[in-house]
């Protein structure tokens, strides 16, 4: 099997799973219990929160809550800090665990300021920060590494950007694509409102992920019960899933260097191998929605989002996965709707080209001969479906 | 652990003459394999009923199971005892005395049949002996008689072997029971209107099997799914059910890359019907089945109909035939298959369906058609990939 759709979950690592089983194995209790088997899950946890701290370089003035995932994190953040109509702004291209929240917020008579306008090549464009402040925005939303595209808001340059134009405006951001990709110094940590991970998009298990907020800020809780965790999110704490995400996050970090420059290798090799695939056939058009830069400030290495009209993603996709190639659509439809997402519209794209696209995105297990076979076969597919496609949008 | 009788009686099978035996038989082998997992139940034919001895808990269970099969035209738990007016009238009183406790008034009456004309009283006089004693009991606790409009009804047959009294009767499928009228084959496809028509002739007396075809390439995985749940709630029904899965893609490309765009669906249809009908023959099924209703869809008007049976020497039974979308819906929530039909799954519409479908297609262009494509080899081809799914494996 050759898995590329590691921006949508990943494989959990040996190493990580041991630290799950043997925890689910012994440490039962519950850490709120006083009797000693009790505290000892809680020196876990706190344990686990003190490694998360130093894998991240996370300053003294910021917490970490626990929560269910990176959902749970950004719908804390975002209804917690603004509920119901403190101002928020936000770029119009985030994961919709973000942009939903917002809407929700809208709902209530929140009155979101979308930025959409100002994007460039799926960032915000800081010159157009100032109108934050025009708009009395509070918080500003946005992904560090986009979900779909890979491109990355740095957050040290919106910060210094904010307290230029907008000082009156907090920034949180989605960090869900970015842990063991990015790495934040503990300085811009300072400048950061909120910030929330997933451990499933790191080898880690799904169910686990955490927020980490300025301590100084309040938040009010959406998930009300037995005060845990100083009563932001009330919920028993799954010792298991904390000490493996723990474990997840320490694995994710320490390598990094490491990991960019295997992204690079297999992001050049894939971008190498699609341009050489347009020239070799005529009839194959490849068009990068995510930037062919290698500049981390701007572009994940770990994702590759592109397009080939007519042919629709969904059924090269399926071509792919009859050859064991796991692949991610370049635009994701939501369930209720075949519209494509926000995203790739957002960008620009029309609704054809982005149907027609796919989104390939890597971890440390794939090798170049992954993305070799990949190309093979899906130069293959795309050979075999361009008929039928072209002979569909000529009848049109 | 108290014992009672089911009582299990049939309507359409009595009317039949001499081969009422033939008939009778298949519809006690089938409920025996309904109840196989219920131990120590035994089942019994006396003349015009069939009866199980069962103790009270697997009563309740028993009921769940025969409500599934198709030949039985209700059921009921009663208590088999002597004909003793005073031990029927006392079993009557508590059951009464039960009612009226919750409703604080209640109308009821006695009925009797008597099958045993040896028995010295008539069934006149046996619900005047029982129901004057009730009466007698319980007339000063509020209640009354009514024979047009009873609030509890219990029941007496006192038949040659025995006596049961009983005071419940829940609705079965009627029908014919499966086995009786030999084998049929069913297009099955993942919409609201096939498992229906899968079910009609089912308490028909027909063993149905199903067949489907599949797209997976274009399509992914989920319609095969969706298909195989749908036959799988379909075979509670009768047991014993096979699903065959046909990969349809190369044809389905084929016709959209060569043949005219009007066309296709009908010709998609006919290579269905042509398929159906090899998997029949080899399979000993006597007739194809389909979920075509008059003018539902393009493919559905009388010209194409037309056009796509004469492809078949073999009956085509279509039980929806006459019957509008509402019908259709109610007879799938009835049989527990909407809910799996309306989930939703991808369709590539876009790519194999035509901007205009012809609603009144001639043969002679038809055939024209599939001149231009090679249907007999992909035909033997596709029918050497079938895959037969034994659905009673599924269980469990």
């Amino acid at each position: 099997m050759i898995y590329l759709d590691n921006a949508a979950t990943t494989r959990i690592t040996p190493k990580v799973m041991d630290v799950l089983k043997d925890s689910m194995d012994s440490d039962f209790a519950n850490p709120g219990a006083i009797y000693s088997i009790g505290l000892d899950a809680r020196k876990k946890i706190e344990r686990a929160r003190d490694n998360i701290s130093i894998s991240l370089n996370l300053p003294p003035t910021h917490k970490i809550i626990f929560t269910s995932g990176g959902t749970e994190s950004n719908n804390l953040f975002i209804k917690g800090r603004c509920f119901p109509d403190k101002k928020i702004a936000y770029l119009g291209l985030e994961h919709p665990s973000v942009r939903e929240p917002i809407e929700y917020l809208r709902s209530l008579g929140n009155d979101p300021f979308s930025m959409l306008e100002f994007q460039f090549e799926g960032r915000l464009d800081l010159s157009k920060i100032s109108t934050l402040a025009d708009n009395r925005s509070r918080l500003l939303c946005l992904s560090h590494v986009n979900n779909e595209l890979g491109t990355v808001n740095d957050p040290s340059l919106i910060i210094n950007a904010l307290c230029e134009g907008s000082p009156e405006t907090r920034l949180f951001m989605d960090g869900v694509q970015a842990v063991g990709i990015l790495k934040i110094p503990s300085q811009v940590w300072s400048g950061l409102a909120g910030y929330s991970i997933s451990a499933h998009k790191i080898h880690g298990p799904k169910g686990i992920g955490l927020l980490v907020y300025d301590s100084k800020l309040s938040i009010t809780p959406i998930i009300h019960g037995g005060q845990q965790q100083e009563g932001v999110r009330s919920g028993t704490l799954p010792v298991p899933l904390i000490c493996a995400m723990a474990k997840a996050i320490e694995l994710a970090t320490e390598r990094i260097d490491e990991m960019q420059e295997h992204y690079e290798f297999l992001n050049s090799r894939l971008v190498q191998g699609l341009n050489e695939l347009s020239d070799k056939i005529p009839e194959l058009n490849i068009r990068f929605n995510s930037l062919v830069i290698d500049d981390y400030k701007k572009q994940s290495p770990s994702i590759v989002n592109f397009s080939f009209y007519p042919v629709e993603g969904e059924v090269l996709l399926h071509h792919l996965e009859e050859k064991n190639i796991y692949v991610g659509l370049g635009s994701a439809c939501s369930a209720s709707s075949k519209k494509p997402s926000k995203i790739l519209i957002g960008i620009g794209l029309s609704e054809e080209n982005a149907r027609c696209s796919l989104r390939i995105s890597f971890s440390g297990n794939n090798t170049i001969e992954d993305v070799d076979i990949f190309l093979e076969e899906f130069s293959k597919a795309y050979r075999k479906l361009y008929l039928t496609f072209s002979k569909n949008n000529n009848a049109k | 652990m108290q014992n009672r009788t089911l009582l299990i009686r049939y309507d359409e099978i009595g009317l039949k003459g001499r081969n009422r035996r033939h008939f009778e038989n298949q519809l006690v082998r089938n409920i025996r394999n309904s109840l196989k997992r219920i131990k120590n139940i035994q089942i019994e034919k006396i003349h015009g009923r069939i009866l199980g001895r069962v103790n009270l808990v697997d009563a309740e269970n028993a009921i769940k199971c025969l409500s599934f099969v198709p030949g039985i035209s209700s059921v009921s738990i009663g208590i088999t005892m002597e004909p003793d007016f005073d031990e029927i009238a006392a079993l009557g009183i508590s059951l009464v005395r039960d009612k009226l406790k919750q409703n604080g008034q209640l109308k009821f009456c006695v009925r009797t049949r008597r099958s045993n004309k040896f028995f010295p009283s008539s069934s006149k006089e046996v619900d005047f002996e029982v129901g004057s004693r009730i009466m007698g009991e319980l007339s000063s606790e509020g209640l009354s008689v009514s024979l047009n409009h009873p609030e509890f009804t219990l029941e007496i047959e006192i038949g040659v072997q025995e006596t049961i009294v009983f005071d419940n009767r829940v609705a079965g499928l009627s029908g014919l029971p499966v086995g009786s009228s030999g084998q049929v084959l069913s297009l099955l496809s993942g919409g609201i209107d096939s498992p229906v028509s899968t079910f009609k002739l089912m308490t028909r007396g027909c063993r149905v099997h199903s067949i489907f075809f599949d797209n997976r390439t274009f399509l992914g995985r989920g319609g095969y799914d969706k298909v195989v749940r749908l036959a799988r709630t379909l075979n509670r029904f009768q047991g014993r059910g096979k699903l065959y899965v046909i990969p349809f893609q190369d044809i389905q490309v084929a016709i959209r890359d060569f043949c005219s765009d009007s066309n296709r669906v009908v010709l998609y249809r006919r290579m269905m019907y042509r398929i159906s009908h090899a998997i029949a023959e080899l399979k000993k099924c006597d007739g194809l089945v389909t979920g075509e209703s008059v003018g539902q869809v393009a493919s559905q008007t009388l010209k194409n109909l037309a056009a796509v049976s004469c492809v078949v020497p073999m009956s085509v039974f279509r039980p929806l035939i006459g019957m509008n979308k509402h019908e259709i819906i109610l007879n799938a929530k009835k049989i527990g298959t909407y809910e799996i039909s309306i989930e939703e799954q991808p369709d590539c519409c876009s790519i194999f369906m035509p901007s205009h479908p012809t609603t009144r297609s001639k043969i002679k262009y038809l055939e024209l058609d599939e001149k231009r494509y090679p249907w007999e080899k992909l035909m033997v081809e596709a029918l050497g990939m079938v895959e037969t799914i034994n659905l009673d494996d599924l269980d469990d």
